[in-house]
């Protein structure tokens, strides 16, 4: 059955698929691999543990390496191939079974965390060095796992919402979003056109104050007062706009497993175009002063690079993929939105760096401004779901969030949550930041991180 | 016309928030101990130029060993209840405890049993509550500033 498995993802990766996400389910019977087909869509290719082991699929798939070491500590399962397999949210371990070893005159180690200077989450780094340059980086985060997976299951499917919005407040609309998708998947259920575009908005809304923080965080990471306080104040009006939209600055609680219960009445959309369009005006200035300012923009070019072949590797995804050259993005696949005709943003020279993701936060803020100028042409009105598509005891959502795509399986009996899993952008992409900040100075590392600005608490769950 | 001025100044900041005594002010040590993020980007903003904390004598400082107030976020998770102990031991006294946002206060807490400890006040002595998911930048201000007041 297992050698079925690992025969079926060769194939589907020689075809063009790619794997996206791996997890264990039937509380550690077996394992299932997600794969993304060219076109968009996701399926799983299941294979039953024997005796606890399961093959790897880390050689033609390195993306999935935090997936099986998630596996193994919290399934007990091993996966053949995957050598060392380090533990990844065991705490309480020694030092040389999690770091990887380094070796040599001069090597030394700069443990950074839990807890660190400024107001961030909690996570820790251990920089392996010379000097100030960065040999490699061990990042061990889940201090704030609380266990949301498996605490959301025996749930009914609309409360199993909660467990994925409260994962993390900077993508509770992705996340949700992504749930809910998964549910309906799982019961048959397709959004009309009117569900798809309130949903849209929300998004979207999300993504707008989310590039605004990222902006403000750049600026912040080499000390550029100026820049973070301008996009900071962006910022605080696109939460006061969010609030005045949904009545919360997260845009908690506006998405519902199965409908929309969101109202905006006409002169409230006008009201938020005209604000969106203030954005649009004052971040395209902001961005351009940033260009001009000299000792800003030359912290930025050949720091934290990430090529196109490691950033595909490593299964790099969302702004941090696209400022490598990937032009990927799930919003152009999926009919589930309101993204017709969407088209991925890529700088020009998509050099991977600090610059270029910069520069993509500039190009997707003024996308998403544009979508939500034509979204919010008319009011938005409760809808629901319509029946589409054939129920099933497994459901698939794949959502374009602020951080890159968050995929969500959701495994159900009748309408109780059998098993959740909630692969966030954010938890794609810290392989990336590691690997961003290897070859780099340890002082510049604030802002190779403030370039990705990932969630800890997605990725903890 | 420069009386006028000020007392419109002065106005201006006392309807933001109620003004604490000048001549305090308190460094603040913020720790995660579970939280969603969202209590940290309101933080963030409450640091940022629409509530600018700095103009009440409020400091976020990067050691504990410099803090008057440990402002702690989210349900304590069993990983984070060791540096949460940390953080607080290096403090000097006096010292206070702010629990913020609804899961330090620890309601609705969500997760497994097992992961988590509790509430903050399940660790630490706590001296002031500020409920909210998350609370706003202003309840932030307003809590620091009322504590500040307290003090005195």
């Amino acid at each position: 059955m297992s050698e079925g498995y690992r025969a079926a993802v060769d194939e589907a990766v020689a075809v063009g698929h790619r794997v996206i996400g791996l997890h264990a389910s039937e509380n550690g019977a077996v394992v299932r691999a997600a794969l993304l087909a060219p076109d968009g869509t996701v399926s799983l290719e299941t294979a039953a543990a024997e005796n606890g082991r399961v093959p790897s699929l880390v050689d033609v798939a390195p993306a999935v390496a935090w997936d099986e070491r998630e596996a193994a500590d919290l399934y007990g399962l091993r996966f053949d191939g995957h050598e060392p397999l380090r533990p990844l949210v065991d705490h309480d371990l020694d030092l040389g079974r999690w770091t990887v070893p380094v070796r040599g005159h001069d090597a030394y180690q700069v443990a950074v965390g839990p807890i660190h200077a400024g107001v961030i989450e909690s996570g820790h780094f251990r920089f392996h060095v010379v000097g100030d340059r960065i040999l490699h980086l061990d990042a061990r985060l889940f201090y704030k796992h609380r266990g949301l997976e498996r605490a959301a299951e025996g749930r009914p499917l609309a409360e199993g919402l909660a467990y994925a919005q409260r994962a993390c407040a900077a993508c509770a609309v992705s996340n949700s979003l992504a749930y809910a998708h998964a549910c309906e998947d799982a019961t048959g259920l397709a959004p009309p056109a009117e569900l798809a575009r309130a949903r849209t908005v929300l998004l979207e809304l999300e993504r707008v104050w989310s590039h605004l923080n990222d902006v403000s965080a750049i600026c912040a990471g080499v000390g550029l007062a100026a820049g973070s306080t301008r996009f900071a104040a962006l910022t605080e009006r696109a939460r006061r706009l969010n609030e005045a939209l949904t009545g919360h600055r997260f845009l908690f609680g506006s998405v519902q497993v199965g409908g929309s219960a969101l109202v905006v009445g006409a002169a409230a959309a006008a009201a938020a175009r005209a604000e969106l369009t203030s954005f649009e005006e004052e971040a395209r200035s902001g961005l351009r002063e940033l260009r001009f300012n000299a000792s800003f923009a030359d912290r930025l070019p050949g720091v934290g690079v990430v090529t196109a072949a490691d950033a595909r590797a490593l299964g790099a995804t969302g702004p941090a993929a696209r400022a490598s050259g990937l032009a990927e993005d799930a919003r152009a696949t999926d009919g589930r939105f309101a993204y017709a005709g969407f088209v991925p943003a890529v700088p020009i020279a998509a050099s991977g760096d600090v610059e270029a993701r910069l520069e993509q936060r500039g190009l997707e803020l003024r996308q998403s401004l544009a979508l939500l100028d034509d979204l919010l042409a008319g009011p938005l009105e409760p809808c629901a779901a319509e029946p589409g598509g054939e129920p099933g005891p497994i459901g698939i959502g794949r959502v374009e969030s602020p951080r890159g795509a968050t995929l969500c399986i959701v495994e159900r009996s009748g309408d109780r949550v059998d098993r959740l899993r909630l692969r966030t952008g954010s938890y794609a992409n810290w392989p990336v930041v590691a690997h961003a900040a290897a070859g780099n100075l340890v002082p510049d590392f604030p802002l190779i991180n403030k370039s990705f600005e990932l969630c800890y608490a997605c990725a903890d769950r | 016309m420069l009386t006028l001025l000020r007392d419109l100044r002065r106005l201006r900041r006392s309807l933001a928030v109620p003004a604490p005594d000048r001549a305090r002010s308190l460094a603040v040590r913020h720790v995660d101990a579970g939280s969603c993020n969202g209590c940290e980007h309101e933080l963030t903003l409450a640091a940022g130029p629409h509530y600018d904390l700095g103009r009440f004598g409020f400091g976020v400082v990067a050691s504990p060993r410099h803090a008057d107030v440990l402002l702690v976020t989210g349900t304590v998770t069993t990983r984070m209840r060791g540096p949460l102990l940390a953080a607080y031991a290096a403090m000097p006294e006096p010292r206070r405890v702010i629990a913020l946002g609804a899961c330090a206060l620890g309601c609705d807490l969500l997760g497994l049993a097992s992961e988590l400890v509790g509430p903050v006040e399940d660790v630490l002595p706590v001296d002031l509550r500020v409920p909210g998911c998350p609370p706003r930048p202003e309840a932030i201000a307003a809590a620091l500033v009322e504590l500040c007041d307290r003090a005195g």
